[in-house]
This record gives C-alpha cells, sequence and structure tokens, in this order.
C-alpha cells in the first residue's frame, strides 16, 4: 500500500467543489474518483477499495449518512469522512457512530483538508496492517491446530502404544493402542499411572523419574499381560526439555504376542532336534560303554553286533543332520536355486535306479506309467530328485516283500500330477493327519524296525510347497498308499 | 534276585541296559510302548521300573507313570530323559512327575547299577 498512490473517493454534488478538491488531490499525487450523487456513490464505494471517502452530507437522491453506511458495510477499511456546511453535533456523532472517522466542516481550506486525509491514511495503513497480522496469526493457528491433528491422528493409527508419564507419574499423552497394548479399559490425562503399568515396567519408569536423568536413556522390558494371550514389550526412554533438563518417561507399547508364538514354535523344534539328536548317542554310547566294562561279560559275536548296530545309529544320526542342514537352507534359502528345463520322465527315472539295490533288496516291482511327451518343467534338478527319491523311498521301506510300486502321470488342468502308490503297510487314520509334521513317525508293530529321520516328508512337504503345488495322501491301513504331488506347469 | 521292567521304544538303549542289569544278576523284563509296559509291570509285578520319558508321543512316559500311581502300583520307577535341560524341566522333585529318580541319558552302567541299587534299597 506504502507503494502506490492514496485511492481516494469524492461524493459530492456540487460540481465546483467536486472538480476542485480533485485537482488539489491529484496534484499531492492521490489518486482520484468522482461520484455526483449518492447512487454513484455507493456503486464505486462499495465496487473499490478505495483508501480513503469523503462524502457529503446533503445530497438530492441519498442522504450522505445512507452512503456511508453502505460503503462501510461493504469495505469497512475505507476511512470515511462526512464533509458538511451544516454541522451540527447530532449529525457528527451519527456519523461517527456509523463509522466515520471524521467530520470535515465545509468551507475547509486545502490545509485542513489534507491534514484530516493524512491522519485518515495512516489509519487506513494501521487497520490494514494490523488485519493483516491477525489473518497471518489466524493461519498459522489453524495451520498449527491442523499439524497437532495431523500427528495426533498418526499417532492413534500406530499399532504401538504411546505413553507419555511425567516427573510426578502422572499421564501426559497416551493413544489408543496404549490402551490395548496395555489391557487398560481406560485413562485420563493427569491421572497417576504408575500403579496402573506392569511392575517391572514402573521399576524402569520409576528408575527414570528418581534418578532425573539429563540424558537420552532406554530399557526395555517384555512382559506376558495375560497368559498365553497377551505379550508386550515396553520400551522406556527418557524425554528431556529443551534446557537438556529430565521432562519425563514416554513408553513405547509392542505387542509381541505372535513373535513369542513363534519363538515357542522354534524352541519346541530344537528341544525335539536335541531328543532325537540325543537318542542314537545314547545308545552308541551304551553299547560302547558295555564294550569296554571289563565286568559286563560278552561273547566276541555281541561284540561285534553290538558295533555294527552302532555304526548303523551313527549312519541314521548322519541322516539326521543332513535332513536339518537341508531344512535349514531351505528356510534360510541360502541354496542357490538352479532352475532349468527339466523332464519329469528323465527324472523319475532315474530316481528309480538310483534306488534300484534297495528295491531288489526286498523284491519290490517297480510299474511306471509316464508319458513321453509331458510339458516340460522349470525347476531346481536336485529339488525335484530329493523330493522323488524321499517319496519313493518311503514307498520301498514301507512296503511288504514282493511288494509293487506303481508311478503315473497326468496332466490337470494347470498341474502335473505324479501319483506314486505301494503296496505296503498303509497308515492309520490318525498317523495320515500327522504325516508331514517334523519327526513323526508311524509307530505299529509293523513298522518296527524301519529306520528314518522322521523328517523325508516334511522335506518333501517344503520342496512342493516352494513350487506352489501340494501333496495329497490316500492311505488303507494294511493295504498301502498314494501319495499325489500335484505340480504346477510352468507357463511358457 | 530283583526283578526289573525296562519300557523304552529304542530297542538299543533296551538291549543295553538288559545287558548290564543282568551282568549283575538281576532279572529283565522289557516293553517298547506305554501299552506293553502296563502289561509287563501288571503282569509281573517288578521291584523296580525303568521308564522312558519320550516314546511315541513328547511325555508319554509321564502319563505311563502317572497311571501307574493312579492304579496303586507302587514299585519306584527310575526315569530315564534325554532334553531335561532343553525343555526347562527342574527334575529332581516328585510333586509334577510321580517317580523316584531321574536319570539323563546316556548313562553310564556305573551310573545306572548305581541308581538301581539305590531304589532297590
Amino acid at each position: 500500500m506504502e507503494d502506490r498512490n492514496p485511492y481516494i473517493l469524492i461524493v459530492d454534488d456540487e460540481r465546483g467543489l467536486r472538480l476542485g478538491t480533485q485537482r488539489l488531490l491529484q496534484s499531492e499525487d492521490f489518486t482520484v474518483d468522482t461520484a455526483e450523487n449518492g447512487t454513484e456513490g455507493i456503486l464505486l464505494g462499495t465496487r473499490n477499495d478505495y483508501d480513503l471517502a469523503i462524502i457529503d452530507m446533503k445530497m438530492p437522491d441519498i442522504d450522505g449518512l445512507e452512503v456511508l453506511k453502505e460503503i462501510k458495510k461493504a469495505r469497512p477499511n475505507t476511512v470515511c469522512f462526512i464533509a458538511t456546511a451544516f454541522a451540527s453535533y447530532d449529525t457528527a456523532i451519527e456519523a461517527t457512530r456509523i463509522g466515520a472517522y471524521s467530520y470535515i466542516p465545509k468551507p475547509f481550506t486545502p490545509e485542513e483538508l489534507l491534514h484530516q486525509l493524512e491522519k485518515g491514511y495512516n489509519q487506513r495503513v494501521l487497520t490494514i496492517e494490523a488485519e493483516k497480522l491477525r489473518k497471518e496469526r489466524e493461519e498459522r493457528l489453524l495451520e498449527l491446530a491442523s499439524e497437532q491433528s495431523r500427528l495426533k491422528t498418526i499417532i492413534n493409527s500406530i499399532s504401538g502404544g504411546v505413553l507419555v508419564v511425567n516427573k510426578s507419574g502422572e499421564v501426559v499423552y497416551f493413544n489408543n493402542a496404549a490402551l490395548k497394548n496395555l489391557n487398560l479399559d481406560s485413562l485420563t490425562i493427569g491421572q497417576y499411572i504408575l500403579d496402573k503399568i506392569p511392575e517391572k515396567a514402573t521399576e524402569i519408569v520409576s528408575g527414570f523419574i528418581d534418578g532425573a536423568t539429563a540424558e537420552n536413556l532406554t530399557k526395555s522390558i517384555q512382559i506376558e499381560l495375560i497368559k498365553d494371550t497377551l505379550f508386550v514389550e515396553i520400551i522406556c526412554s527418557t524425554v528431556l526439555n529443551n534446557d537438556s533438563s529430565f521432562a519425563g518417561v514416554v513408553l513405547i507399547i509392542r505387542n509381541i504376542t505372535e513373535m513369542k508364538k513363534i519363538e515357542l514354535v522354534k524352541s519346541q523344534f530344537v528341544s525335539m532336534v536335541a531328543h532325537e539328536l540325543k537318542t542314537p548317542v545314547a545308545a552308541v554310547q551304551g553299547f560302547l560303554k558295555i564294550i569296554l566294562d571289563d565286568s559286563i561279560p560278552i561273547t566276541e559275536d555281541q561284540q561285534r553286533e553290538y558295533l555294527s548296530r552302532s555304526v548303523g545309529r551313527l549312519q541314521g544320526l548322519l541322516d539326521l543332520v543332513n535332513d536339518l542342514l537341508d531344512i535349514s537352507r531351505m528356510e534360510l534359502k541360502t541354496k542357490q536355486r538352479e532352475l532349468g528345463s527339466l523332464r519329469l520322465k528323465e527324472i523319475l527315472e532315474s530316481t528309480v535306479q538310483f534306488l534300484k539295490f534297495e528295491c531288489e533288496h526286498k523284491n519290490i516291482q517297480v510299474i511306471s506309467g509316464i508319458p513321453d511327451n509331458l510339458p516340460v518343467l522349470h525347476a531346481d534338478h536336485n529339488e525335484l530328485t530329493r523330493l522323488f527319491t524321499n517319496i519313493i523311498s518311503n514307498a520301498i521301506k514301507y512296503n511288504i516283500e514282493n511288494g509293487k510300486i506303481f508311478i503315473t502321470v497326468t496332466e490337470e488342468k494347470h498341474y502335473l500330477v505324479i501319483a506314486i502308490s505301494d503296496t505296503g503297510i498303509g497308515l492309520k487314520e490318525e498317523d495320515r493327519k500327522k504325516l508331514f509334521h517334523e519327526f513323526f513317525r508311524a509307530k505299529n508293530e509293523k513298522t518296527r524296525g524301519i529306520s528314518g529321520t522322521g523328517l523325508g516328508l516334511t522335506i518333501v512337504q517344503r520342496i512342493v510347497d516352494s513350487y506352489h503345488g501340494k501333496i495329497t495322501v490316500e492311505s488303507e491301513y494294511g493295504k498301502g498308499s498314494t501319495f499325489k504331488i500335484y505340480l504346477p506347469k510352468t507357463n511358457k | 534276585m530283583a526283578l526289573i521292567a525296562i519300557i523304552d521304544d529304542d530297542p538299543d538303549i533296551i538291549e543295553a541296559s538288559s545287558l548290564v542289569l543282568k551282568s549283575k544278576g538281576y532279572e529283565v523284563v522289557t516293553a517298547s510302548n506305554p501299552d506293553d509296559g502296563f502289561k509287563i509291570v501288571t503282569e509281573n509285578n517288578p521291584d523296580l521300573i525303568i521308564l522312558d520319558v519320550m516314546m511315541d508321543e513328547p511325555d508319554d512316559g509321564f502319563f505311563l507313570a502317572q497311571k501307574f500311581k493312579r492304579n496303586n502300583i507302587t514299585t519306584p520307577i527310575l526315569m530315564y530323559t534325554s532334553v531335561s535341560k532343553t525343555i526347562g524341566f527342574e527334575f529332581g522333585s516328585g510333586d509334577m512327575v510321580p517317580v523316584e529318580d531321574f536319570v539323563e541319558k546316556p548313562i553310564s552302567p556305573d551310573q545306572l547299577i548305581e541308581k538301581v541299587k539305590n531304589l532297590l534299597k
């Protein structure tokens, strides 16, 4: 506004006065509009944002006060003067009440007029400046408010609980997840909290508060809040003021129930593995100690038998370790997969060839019906070989003497279906369900003497899963089992 | 001489344990699963039971021990364990598992004989 000339409107029905004033003001660098009656005055005064307006009180069409009222209504910041020859105390008061800045008695000298206008113009500058500041402040407040509400929304949306406690142990802030993860029904800002949160967390928070440490400290703790249902991790950190003095403690409360469940499964697996590894070691050690113990008399034949049984157990242990390593590699995915275009027929035939000795040992006949024109599979050669070796060797191990194994491959929609059937001992229904569990081995009078790690089918399942395939088992106890492996055809 | 029942699903452990006990003059009956185990105990009324903690299921040795007590069989039980430390059980108290003593596999012949002698006193 300082950069431009003051913009003024003169509303007066007296032509001479109007033009005289206009000329005077233009020479003083005002930008001047004029209106020769009240109607025109209202029109211009409401349309343009004038800095100043001089309004004649007495006009033939509309009264000056009416013009003033209209202009002030539309343009409250236009500084208006009422000019009249008929000065009276009442009209002055009335004009001021409606919003006139001042009152100019006619006739006026140029000095008087310019002095009044200067004062009015300064007022206008101040008003506009004040208005601008007020607007800016309002905008900033609005921004601040929306920033705060945005933060609040974000903090309320995260699944981790956030709880802030001041030096007196009172809640200063909390989000919804804090209530949920601490299993609390409600909290109030200002409420004493240290008797509401788990004891171990209270110890940490109290420790921070008592120490009033002026440094960033973090301690965390895991707590089982509801047995087998809710495990939380609480991370407590000191909150410092700008001057680094101690302000309070912020607690982040995470629900780690799922993680704990996985940990439990893992530790159960570890204890199963430990048991499985220790069993053959115990057997071998038992035999060796007997052989070494002079107080236990055994024959040379017995000694030989125990040594050969020990060798068998150690072989079993070795197989188990290898299976475990395979599973661990599959889980860690450290084993580089070498995908190639494979012919199922070749893999199945070479697997059967590889197990020929075991088949002949039990006089088992393998009958296969594998078409020559099967689509090629895009897969890892070693993995597929391992998959079929495990299933076919089971079909041999759990078969009867002089039994049969049938291998067929068919195409079923998007899958290649490999069916491997045996005429063996079959599975009881309760065993069939647990077949793919780690270390599960069917135990009954018929399986006695059959060795295995209990991981063969676990590995099969994992290989099949890794190719997005599936495996089904049909079985009748005493008659035999059929394993069907569905491998998706490669889209090419 | 005392009669000892050995119940364990590992035939090699049964073999080795039997041999050690027989070499010291004990008589032995054996079973390789909980059902047969219950049967040989009720039929032979042994002086001591050696029971493996884990057979078909991770803790069916415990259940068999409880079954003996429920059926008023008060024969002392020596329990074979293999993974006590990893599964976190603090063995040694008979409150939870009604057995007289534990021995962790692998077991040396001397240790086995000593435990057996103690329990048969």
